[in-house]
């Protein structure tokens, strides 16, 4: 059973990667696989639903209620078909017509490997979107199709205009997809489930139904394009001709009214969605038939037909009963293959004669003829004249209304008149009349008639052997309807009042073509009325409103540095400010208590705030590195009175790298530039003065409140204290870096090992120069040589002692590799470039703290392939930990030996990178060359 | 004690923000430093509570009997010197970028070659510029920052 559901869905997946792949090899191989895979898709199809259909059901998210549910039921298969085969019948079309049409445009032919990828994605999305029984999966495939229908309007993309109309198309469905995204999850939190044939057995009538089915039905509405979200369908005419043919008539369209089909058990039980879906349809009539009676361009009045004939679908729905619920259905059927006929027409007349207005062409039937009379057939399914299959469309609709009342029946009765009015404009105006004055026919070839022909064929075959389509609407009804929806297709020899009202509609027509000069001016007029004031013209402005928006937002933002700043830090500064107002005062603020052994720390606090101070008075720039070194190793006493012995290790050497870096910095920005900044009087010194005071008060206020008011109760903290003999660890701050928050250190590392990728980057000859080491150029002097030589190894030791003891002893994997880091510039600094003092090469440093980062991100995903959570180490807590000798063996340690080697790296890297561009500097100016500058 | 050490935080902070309004970009780099110094300090003195270090064996009275300071702050204070330390080396990293780019390390006078640069832009009638779509003319202050590098070398 399972297979008949998962050929179709596979065979329909695996199109568009297996046409790219084709086409990757051979350009013209990508339309022959895409059309067989699309017929057998097609074939497969069919075969499932012969077969019986079937149901796949498997957990996708349990966690979530997320199922992988397809079923091949009356409705899928409908859809399906219809997007295969008529797929089938465009991609056969589109094998003549992309290559024309590429070449028409000057672009290369291997650009139509792309247009048979989106084509047959969207087919294969449009299959899945079909089969979706859960409404997660459904708006997976929905938002595909949206990606798919993108690449293929926008697919001239050198086109301003298609590049527009792509996008405004891709926001109109992708906006309203969000409502169909949130009415589910509403419809989740109430019922607990995503399934819709569950979730039809479990709503009631009341406001949440008709909340989140509005929500729904707007997201099928809009991808329907009903009014007043229909303007995007006529600038999606952009597309080339097979697209529109495609998207705009059997699948993107059909999408809309698939979802409405799909949920219609559960909008059904809401009698105002039902009226609403109702108002839709008969605007969208009106608004689509109106407009279209106005359109010069071929595609254009087809477009307009579209929006028409689908508010017939939609309203179909909204009537109800057996016969909406079916009768929809076989619309779509009939509509799918007239309209894709018609749009192939407009392509091959357009082909034919260079022109695509109905005012340039004319007696196109003597050049013509076949395509003349396959277009008279889909023609005539469309206008519903008997014989056709469309005959049975309008009869359905018309029992719908009837059932519904007499003021509908009139409303169908002049709706259908307006179809046969269009419609005969379109071919009339192309095939009939004279040929003087229009423009000039060659012959097409015959690829692109076939297609016409055989879809213009199997709308009358349909309107004679009606059983096939009957069936089939009437197994999709029923999926809608949740009861049998018997249509009986066939015609009787009697007055039934459908029959009647089907004369009354052709009578209307007729009188509508022939009384053109009377209502035109009032047609034209509401046309527009509609450019200046319609809906359209409000997502013009509401776009463009964005774009400045956005435009001036970025403007505010990247103006300068201080702008930029300012932006930040006002807003901050006002918030902050109305919460300290907000806050009472009484009690918020403590002095604190000042203990005796606390003494060492309040002076050493003293020295931190008075080095701070000084840099603001420093000018000279070695003088400020050294001043604000000294901030930092204050700093660094100060946690260590405060009983952060990690810490205070960590922020030393932190303090000594960046005094290093800053002096590097320093000697490769030349010494005139830095003296004539030191020496340049402050810009308005007061106002900077005033702002940092303004600052540091509110730093004070913000600071002093947060740390008199300590959380009462229990802590996470205690949590980790006692925990920490468990990991086998002994110092708790690495048991919870390493551990505990390890997923923090990951951040962080994966932070750090990006800045050391930064840096090289933007000096970015270090990183590629593999430089001679030249002669030693060391300006050390002997004792500090020796002493650099005695240290070395000590200090290695040192390292990796604190790297493997870090678990029991302060110290953990950043000191480690800063220390390790140190002692090898140590060496370079004493010893210079020899072959003795080299560092590492940049590449060689980025390598080893991407080794380092590897293995630590290793060691947090392992667990997950022996069944565990991310970051779990092992052995685990409370079992008995394997020691070597002395030395517990526990993976944390191997994560910290990640972050060793990746701390290591970035700081050699660093170092390195900025010591190689010094070197550059001075071999291109030589070692004196920077005053010459 | 907590007056103290929120007067010594404000203080430091205070000093990074007057380094931030300097025209010179080495300076702002320092006091962006001293600001992210200023955070790891309120982190540290954010600890619930203050002892010895903790590590075990650890004292009698434990974390409530504030025998050993808070541990999570310090992990956190870690976190962020490293972060601070990297962006640090970032920006130093820029810093010379800019100084090859614009021969100078002022931000006053980096903003008028930038208010020139982009005068002249103005000022230039391209009449191939004026017939690209309008894409590619967003993609515009790229170039500008390409032929900048150039005018810098000048």
């Amino acid at each position: 059973m399972t297979l008949t559901v998962l050929l179709p869905l596979a065979l329909a997946l695996l199109a568009a990667p297996a046409a790219l792949l084709a086409g990757t090899l051979r350009t013209a191989y990508a339309a022959p696989v895409g059309t067989v895979f699309a017929a057998l898709a097609a074939l497969a199809t069919l075969w499932g639903y012969l077969s019986g259909g079937g149901i796949v059901d498997i957990a996708w998210t349990p966690t979530w209620g997320l199922r992988f549910a397809v079923e091949l039921d009356g409705l899928a298969t409908l859809y399906a078909l219809l997007a295969t085969g008529i797929g089938f019948a465009v991609l056969v079309y589109s094998s003549r017509y992309v290559p024309l049409h590429l070449d028409h445009e000057a672009r290369p032919a291997s650009d139509a490997v792309r247009f048979y990828f989106f084509v047959l994605l969207f087919m294969g999305s449009m299959v899945g979107l079909a089969m979706a029984q859960d409404l997660i999966l459904l708006f997976v495939f929905w938002d595909l199709t949206a990606i798919a229908s993108y690449y293929l309007i926008g697919y001239d993309g050198h086109k301003e205009g298609s590049r527009a109309s792509a996008l405004m198309a891709l926001l109109i469905t992708g906006i309203t997809a969000v409502l169909l995204l949130i009415g589910a999850l509403f419809l989740y939190a109430a019922h607990g489930t995503f399934s819709i044939p569950e979730l039809a057995g479990l709503v009631e009538p009341g406001p949440l139904l008709t909340g989140c089915g509005l929500l729904i039905a707007v997201a099928g509405l809009a991808k329907s394009a009903q009014a007043p979200f229909h303007f995007w369908l006529p600038r999606a005419m952009a597309a080339p001709t097979p697209v529109s043919a495609y998207l705009h008539s059997a699948a993107m369209v059909a999408a809309g009214v698939l979802l409405i089909g799909r949920v219609y058990p559960l909008l059904q039980q809401s009698e105002v969605l039902l009226d609403i879906l109702l108002v839709f349809g008969v605007a969208s009539m009106a608004v689509g038939g109106v407009l279209a009676l106005t359109r010069n361009v071929l595609k254009q009045l087809l477009a307009y037909s579209t929006i028409a004939q689908y508010g017939f679908v939609v309203a179909m729905y909204g009537l109800g009963g057996p016969y909406g619920a079916g009768g929809a259905a076989f619309y779509v059927i009939t509509h799918a293959l007239a309209k894709s006929a018609l749009f192939l027409t407009a392509g091959a007349v357009t082909e034919a004669t260079g022109e695509d207005r109905l005012s340039k062409l004319g007696g196109l039937r003597k050049p013509l003829p076949l395509l003349a009379v396959a277009s008279g057939a889909a023609a005539a399914t469309l206008t519903s004249l008997p014989l056709t299959l469309g005959f049975f469309a309008d009869e359905f609709f018309f029992a719908a209304a009837l059932e519904r009342g007499p003021l509908f029946a009139a409303f169908a009765v002049a709706f259908a008149a307006t179809t046969l009015a269009y419609t005969w404009r379109f071919w009339s105006g192309v095939f009939l009349g004279g040929a003087d004055g229009k423009a000039e026919a060659h012959s097409v070839p015959a690829l692109l008639v076939a297609p016409v022909a055989a879809l213009g064929g199997i709308a009358l075959l349909g309107g004679i052997f009606t059983g096939p389509f009957e069936s089939l609407a009437e197994a999709a009804g029923e999926v809608s309807f949740q009861a049998p929806t018997p249509l009986g297709a066939s015609y009787r020899l009697e007055v039934l009042p459908e029959y009647l009202m089907a004369l009354g509609a052709y009578a209307l027509g007729v009188g509508l073509i022939l009384s053109r000069p009377v209502w035109s001016w009032a047609a034209l007029g509401f046309s527009r009325l509609g450019a200046l004031a319609g809906p359209e013209r409000l997502y013009v402005l509401t776009v463009h409103g964005l774009n400045v928006l956005s435009g001036s937002l970025h403007q505010l933002e990247i103006r300068n540095l201080r702008g930029r700043v300012t932006s930040v830090l006002l807003p901050t500064a006002v918030i902050v400010g109305a919460a300290v107002l907000a806050t009472p005062a009484t009690g918020a603020y403590q002095v604190g208590e000042l203990r005796a052994e606390e003494v060492p720390l309040m002076m050493v606090l003293v020295g931190v705030a008075a080095a701070s101070l000084a840099t603001a008075f420093t000018r000279r720039h070695v003088t400020l590195a050294l001043v604000f070194s000294s901030a930092g190793f204050a700093l660094a006493v100060a946690y260590a009175f405060y009983g952060a012995p990690d810490v205070t290790l960590v922020a030393v050497l932190v303090e000594v790298v960046l005094a290093l870096l800053y002096f590097a910095t320093m000697k490769l920005i030349p010494y005139r530039t830095l003296r004539r900044q030191a020496a340049q009087p402050l810009l308005r010194p007061n106002r900077k003065i005033f702002v940092s005071a303004v600052a540091g008060i509110f730093a004070f206020v913000v600071v002093w409140g947060a740390l008199s008011q300590p959380p009462a109760g229990q802590t996470v903290a205690e949590e980790y204290v006692r925990l920490t003999p468990e990991v086998h660890a002994e110092d708790v701050v690495t048991a919870i870096l390493a551990d505990f928050r390890g997923l923090d250190t990951l951040g962080e590392i994966t932070v750090v090992a990006v800045v050391l990728l930064g840096v090289s980057t933007l000096l970015g000859r270090g990183i590629t120069a593999a430089k001679a080491p030249s002669s030693a150029d060391s300006v050390a002097g002997v004792a500090t040589r020796a002493v650099a030589r005695l240290l070395y190894l000590p200090t290695l030791i040192v390292a990796v002692a604190i790297l493997v003891k870090g678990y029991t002893q302060t110290g953990d994997g950043f000191s480690a590799g800063v220390v390790a880091a140190l002692g090898l510039m140590l060496r370079r600094l004493a010893l210079g470039r020899g072959k003795t003092g080299g560092l590492p090469s940049a590449r060689g440093a980025a390598t080893i703290a991407f080794a380092g980062l590897l293995l630590a991100l290793s060691v947090a995903a392992a667990p997950l392939f022996l069944g565990d959570a991310v970051l779990t180490h092992y052995p685990s807590p409370g079992s008995e930990p394997i020691y070597l000798g002395t030395l517990e063996l526990i993976t944390a340690v191997l994560f910290d030996v990640g972050i060793f080697f990746l701390v290591l790296g970035f700081s050699i890297g660093v170092v390195s990178v900025f010591a190689h561009t010094i070197a550059d500097e001075e071999e291109y100016a030589g070692p004196q060359g920077y005053r010459k500058r | 004690m907590i007056l103290l050490a929120a007067l010594a935080v404000a203080v430091v902070f205070a000093a990074g923000t007057f380094l931030l309004l300097q025209r010179d970009l080495t300076r702002v780099v320092v006091g962006v430093i001293l600001i992210s110094n200023s955070a790891v300090l309120f982190i540290i003195a954010a600890g619930l509570v203050r002892g010895e270090a903790p590590i075990y064996p650890l004292p009698e009275e434990g974390l409530t009997g504030a025998g050993i300071s808070d541990p999570l702050v310090q992990a956190m204070a870690l976190t962020a010197l490293i972060i601070g330390f990297s962006i640090a080396a970032l920006l130093l990293a820029i810093i010379y970028r800019v100084y090859v780019t614009h021969r100078t390390v002022d931000l006053e006078e980096i903003s008028a070659i930038e208010m020139r640069y982009a005068e002249a832009l103005e000022a230039e009638e391209d009449p191939e510029e004026e017939e690209l779509p309008a894409e590619e003319q967003d993609a515009e202050p790229e170039d500008a920052a390409e032929t900048q590098e150039g005018a810098g070398e000048r």
